[in-house]
Order: C-alpha cells, then structure tokens, then sequence
C-alpha cells in the first residue's frame, strides 16, 4: 500500500498536539496492521495556516484541515484503506503563487548555461530572429507586459517608440539598480536565472534595433553582478552574444557596469548620467531616453523583472501571458513580503490577487499573532494600505487609487506595534540622504518636512504642521525635477490619509499608541506589584535603575534611555510603559 | 562551442536534458542562502556524500522564495518523494544522507511542502 502522510499543527505550531494526534493515528494503524504500510512524518510547513491539525495524504494528494482526534477512524478507514476522500475534511491544495519571471529560481545552476538552454533557454531568441521585429511587437503588445520598476509603462510601445528612431546607434539598458528598502526580487532573478534576463534583452535590442546592451547594477549586489558576468562570458562562448547570433546576421554586445551607492541612479535620466561616467544627476523630460538617451541616442532601459518576463512571452506567446491577471495588469508580479509575516520571502502572483490571500494564505499571517495594521507597497515612492482594504486585487490600477504604487515589489507588513509616523519618516529620512540636491522642491521640501516629522515623533507637534507638511508635499509633487522628489512625499500623504488619528494622538496627546516613538514612551516601575527582584536593575544597560532590595527601585528618567530591556526582562509585568 | 542555428540549439536541449541525473541535491545558493549559512551545508552535503561513496550530485541553485526557512535544499532520490528541506544545518545534512538517502526516510520536522506552480 505504501502511503505517507505529512501533518502539522497549523495554528500555534505546537508540535505536542501533532505528536499526540499522530501517536493516536499510529495506534489505530497498528489496529489494522497497518503500521509499516503508512509512513506519518511530521513536516515543518503544509501550505496552509490557522486551519488546526493539517494532514497531506499521499499518494491520493487530499489535503484536510481541521482535523480532530475523532477523525482518526475515518481517516484510516475511508482514505487509508479505500483510498476515498472525506469531502467535510478537504481541500484544494492552495496554489496562489505562479511562478513565470522565477520559473528557473531554485531549480537551475545559475552558472551552468547547459540547464538554461536544457528548458528552452534562448528559444524564444532563435524564434524572435527567425519571426522579425513586427512579430515581436505583436506578440508584446497582446501581452500586455508593463515596466515591473513601477512606472507600468507598456514595454511593446517603449521598443517601438526606439525602433522608429533613425539613429546608426542604439541602446538598450537592463536597470539592476533597485534602490527600494526592502525589496530584492531583481537580485534574486540576476542571481538565480541571469541567462533570462540577457535573453530578454537580446529580444528588446532586435527589435529596436540596438546593438548594445549595459547591465547597470548597484554595487552592493557582488554575487548578482558575478553571476551576470560569467553569464555574459558562456553566452559569447557559445555564441549567442557577439557577431552573426545563431546565424541571424544579428550583431550585439553586451557589458556590465556598476553603480556607486546612489538611489537616484535606478531613476532612468540619472543612470544614463552614470553611465555617461557624469554625477548622477536627473534631467528634464522631453526629450524621453527612447528618442535621446545615453549618449544621446535613443536608449530602451527596461527592469530586471520586465526583461525575464519577455522569453516567456515570446516561448508561449502573448495570449497565454496575457490570459494571466486582470483587464489593465496582464501578467504576474514578484513582491517581496517582509516585515511582521510568517513566511517572509519572494512571492511571485498573478496580478488581481487580493492583498489579504497574499499576507494570510501564502505569508502565513502576522508574527507572534499580533494584529495586522497595514501593508506598505512601492517602497519610498510609495504608500500605505490599511487592513480594511485588503480584499483589493493588486494591480496597477487599483494601488494607485488607494494612494499607494505597485513600485518594483516591496510589500512590508506591518502591525499593531509599527508606528505610521515612524514608517513616514523612515522612508523620507531615506529620500532626504538620497537627494541628489539639484532641485530645490526635492532638497529643500524633504528635508523640512523631515524636521516636521521628528518634531512630531518627540511630542514637540502642533496642530499646523499637518497642514504645512500637505502643503510641502503638493509642491514638491508639482515642481521636483524626477521622480524621486516627485514622489518622496508619498508616505507622509499616504499615512495622513488613513492614519490621521494617529498623528493627532502624537500631536494633541504626546502619545505614540504602538510605542515605536521612543521619546515619547515612558518606563515606570509599579512600587505595589514590584517583587524587588532586582532582575530589571541588572539588566540596564546604562544603570538607569537604582534602589536596593529593602526600598524598592525605580527609573531614573533623565539616564533612561527607553532601550525596553528592563520591560522585556521582567516577569511580573511590574514596569508600566506609556 | 557557438551555437549556428535553431536547429543546433534545439538538438543541444535534447542532448543537455537527457544529461540530467537520475537522483540529485539542490542547495540554494542565492544571498538569502549564503547568508543563512549554505555554504557550510553545500560543503557538509559533497563530504558525507563522498564518506558513504554515494554518487549523487550536489548543484548549486538561485533562491525559490522560501527566504524564511533558508538554507534550502531540495532532494530528490529514486524511491522517495521529491521533498525540500528547510533550516538546513549540518547535523540536519548528517540525517538527510544518513535516513533519506540511505535508507529511504523522511525527516520529521524539516519538510517544507509548499506548490510552487510554474505554468
């Protein structure tokens, strides 16, 4: 019979509740004579959460939840021996994520070209060389694809807006500068499947007519810049980079080069700069890189994410690809889940997937099973969303609408103990470091909407600055000369639009509800519950406590330095914290 | 070798594809990995390997996006269900040649059995 039977306790991952039940199942097993045809192995992750006792049988492949110990019976009897169902038990095995853009990460060596090619690798090139640049255009525009950086911008209209460029030169760059905290779905591909980006570019330059390609990417990415090096050397071993590619006529060149430790440099004027080995400085749009870029010759630059995107639409074709996600977002996107979730990762989705499947299906929820508070999205340029918008599909559309981006796919969770002021000005804390300071919307707005904020994190508010802080915001939205002024301001508008409250409490109240503001959090021991243990006393760092066993202890308030070490130390819940 | 044509590279997919072992371990091998600790496991797997004359090759692959439970590592011998491995650590690569290679059996409580449907 050979069967296995993976379970897990789903809820609090209290292994005793899974043992014993398994001991039970075993039990029953041995009642039938069973026991060395059934395998039961108790695993550390079953695809689903919050469900209870989780079994996976196999061969058959039922998944049941909610399992009790009063199943035991029917679960040997229906399922084991006569291998049926239980229909009140099951469910579908949940595969939310849809893997196209990561459809190698994980399963190829990265350094081997032989795997890439041994699943169809540069396929989709020798098709789109045979085809033309027509055929090519048609397949992306039935697509559907739109730049994954965050601007959503139709890829099949950026190559033909170059293609119709008479130029004896042209460009094109693959943007691997991915500056947003957070988010590193573009390291991951560059490491994990280098060849499919290098295979997308060399489509995208065929069909504009580009014969050289850059790979810009930051410098903090070594193993992602290694591994798109050797991959470039195999490609020209083998032919598929340098002259007459698979005997197409079709010349292209290909080079890596690194950025220096500016966010600005992923907006696409200033890499251009960059390259151009200039100051990493935006410039006024007209005219677009696709008509006059690097070197002022029309230049496609396309992300990471968007180029592994495109073998797969020309292998498959665009139909398929665009069967795939919502009217406006054809496709899947890459996030990267991170913050106060179970499952932090890369997750890949197809578009219109609503953020709640997202954080509780495939993240596994919030950590420590705190209360869910908001998500953020897009990074620095982006915005929040709070829980009672979670059954929103995400797509470019509908994020916008809420206040927020796609952005290139950082999606951080956060809950009742992350502080919306705090998370503003962290995110415009980065943009004020990062302005390159040639605009003043940009370098003078950020940074005093910056000292507004830590005014009002310390408890030193009023009521006005929320009007000035609005007013500072629309001006550096109108008048900054690039994205990265334009939208610096993001995070604050977004966070006042939902979180308005909250800013008052700190304002009105001098209170920080989640704690997170330290200045304004206060540590004070209970003298009527205090067992003068002295355990809080030897755990400050910084000998802010004082007192002995016989008159009790307390905080010193001017040495403390609110570090909450003695509030996580003490057992009886003496030390009070507001 | 420079590939000429379509032709050569179909051909070429078919002759790489059949080159594939049988029975194989895959360690992640991106940032998240390396940063958990993968490179202790990769070098744990080659040498517990070699100490038991198992002819089984290790590779080295990019993140599938479980970062949280890294390092990964994937196994996949003839008589056992393919399974991924999490929180790999070098005891943990000690029983995974020990029980599931040698002697056909899962370990308990280190299974990540997620779909990673690709279409």
């Amino acid at each position: 019979m050979n069967k296995l039977i993976y379970i897990k306790d789903t809820n609090s991952g209290h292994k005793q509740e899974a043992r014993d039940f398994a001991a039970s199942l075993i039990n029953k097993l041995r009642e039938y004579q069973l026991e060395k045809e059934v395998r039961v192995v108790h695993v550390a992750d079953i695809g689903v959460y919050n469900c209870g006792l989780a079994l996976r049988i196999l061969p058959n492949d039922y998944l049941y939840k909610n399992v009790s110990f009063a199943d035991v019976a029917r679960i040997v009897e229906k399922s084991l021996i006569k291998g049926e169902r239980i229909e009140e038990l099951a469910s579908d095995r949940p595969s939310k994520q849809l893997r196209i853009v990561l459809r190698n990460c994980g399963a190829i060596d990265p350094e081997n070209i032989e795997e890439y090619i041994a699943v169809g690798g540069y396929q989709a090139l020798a098709l789109a060389l045979e085809k033309g640049p027509d055929y090519v255009i048609e397949e992306m525009k039935t697509s559907g694809l739109r730049g994954r950086g965050g601007a959503g911008f139709f890829t099949w209209m950026k190559w033909n807006i170059s293609r119709a460029v008479e130029a004896e030169r042209k460009y094109i760059i693959c943007n691997g500068d991915e500056g947003d905290p957070g988010a590193y779905m573009d390291r991951s591909v560059l490491e994990g499947d280098p060849h499919s980006v290098i295979e997308g570019m060399l489509i995208g330059g065929f069909t504009a007519g580009a014969t050289k390609g850059f790979f810009y990417i930051r410098a903090e990415y070594p193993l992602a810049i290694a591994r798109i090096q050797k991959a470039i050397d195999l490609a020209y071993e083998y032919g598929l980079l340098g002259k007459d590619i698979l005997g197409s006529g079709f010349s292209f060149d290909a080079e890596v080069r690194l950025g220096a430790g500016a966010f600005v440099c992923g907006e696409e004027t200033a890499l251009i700069a960059s390259i151009e080995g200039k100051r990493g400085y935006p410039r006024p749009r007209p005219p677009y890189p696709s008509v006059k870029g690097l070197w002022g010759r029309p230049t496609i630059i396309n992300n990471v994410e968007t180029l592994a995107n495109v073998p797969y639409v020309l292998y498959h074709g665009g139909k398929r690809f665009a069967s795939i996600g919502t009217g406006t977002s054809k496709g899947t996107k890459v996030f990267a889940l991170t913050g106060k979730v179970t499952n932090s990762g890369l997750i890949e989705v197809p578009m219109g997937i609503s953020i709640r499947e997202i954080v509780f299906e495939i993240g596994g929820g919030v950590l420590n099973d705190k209360k869910i508070k908001a998500v953020q999205t897009g990074g620095p340029s982006g915005g929040i969303i709070p829980a009672q918008f979670f059954e929103t599909g995400v797509d470019y559309e509908n994020l916008q609408k809420l206040g927020s981006i796609m952005g290139s796919g950082g999606m951080i969770v956060m809950d009742e103990d992350d502080c919306v002021v705090d998370i503003a000005k962290f995110f415009l804390g980065f943009c004020v470091d990062e302005s390159c300071g040639k605009c003043s919307p940009c370098r003078i707005g950020s940074t005093q909407m910056l000292h507004i904020l830590e005014k009002i994190s310390t408890g030193r508010g009023i009521k006005e600055d929320l009007t000035t802080l609005r007013t500072i915001a629309h001006a550096m939205q109108k008048a900054s000369l690039c994205g990265l002024g334009q939208t610096a301001a993001n995070p604050v508008l977004s966070t006042l639009r939902y979180f308005e409250e909250e800013y008052l409490m700190h304002i009105e109240k001098r209170i920080c509800p989640s704690g997170k503001c330290k200045a304004m959090v206060n540590y004070i021991i209970d003298q009527e519950v205090c067992k003068r243990c002295n355990l809080c006393m030897r755990r400050c760092p910084v000998g802010a406590i004082v007192g002995d066993k016989e008159r009790g202890f307390i905080i010193l308030k001017d040495k403390c330095i609110k570090c909450g070490e003695c509030f996580e130390v003490c057992k009886f819940g003496t030390i009070n914290r507001h | 070798m420079k590939i000429s044509g379509k032709a050569h590279l179909e051909g070429l997919q078919a002759s790489f594809k059949e080159k594939q072992p049988r029975d194989w371990i895959k360690v992640g091998y991106g940032t998240c990995g390396i940063a958990a600790g993968a490179d202790v496991v990769f070098a744990s797997l080659i040498e517990e390997l070699q100490k038991r004359n198992l002819d089984i090759p290790v590779f080295k692959c990019g993140c599938a996006g479980m970062c949280y439970a890294e390092p990964l590592v994937e196994v996949n011998v003839e008589g056992v269900p393919r399974v991924f491995y999490g929180m790999v650590t070098r005891e943990i690569v000690h029983r995974i040649v020990e029980e599931h290679v040698s002697r056909h059996r899962l370990l308990d409580d280190h299974i990540y059995d997620l779909v990673m449907r690709t279409d």
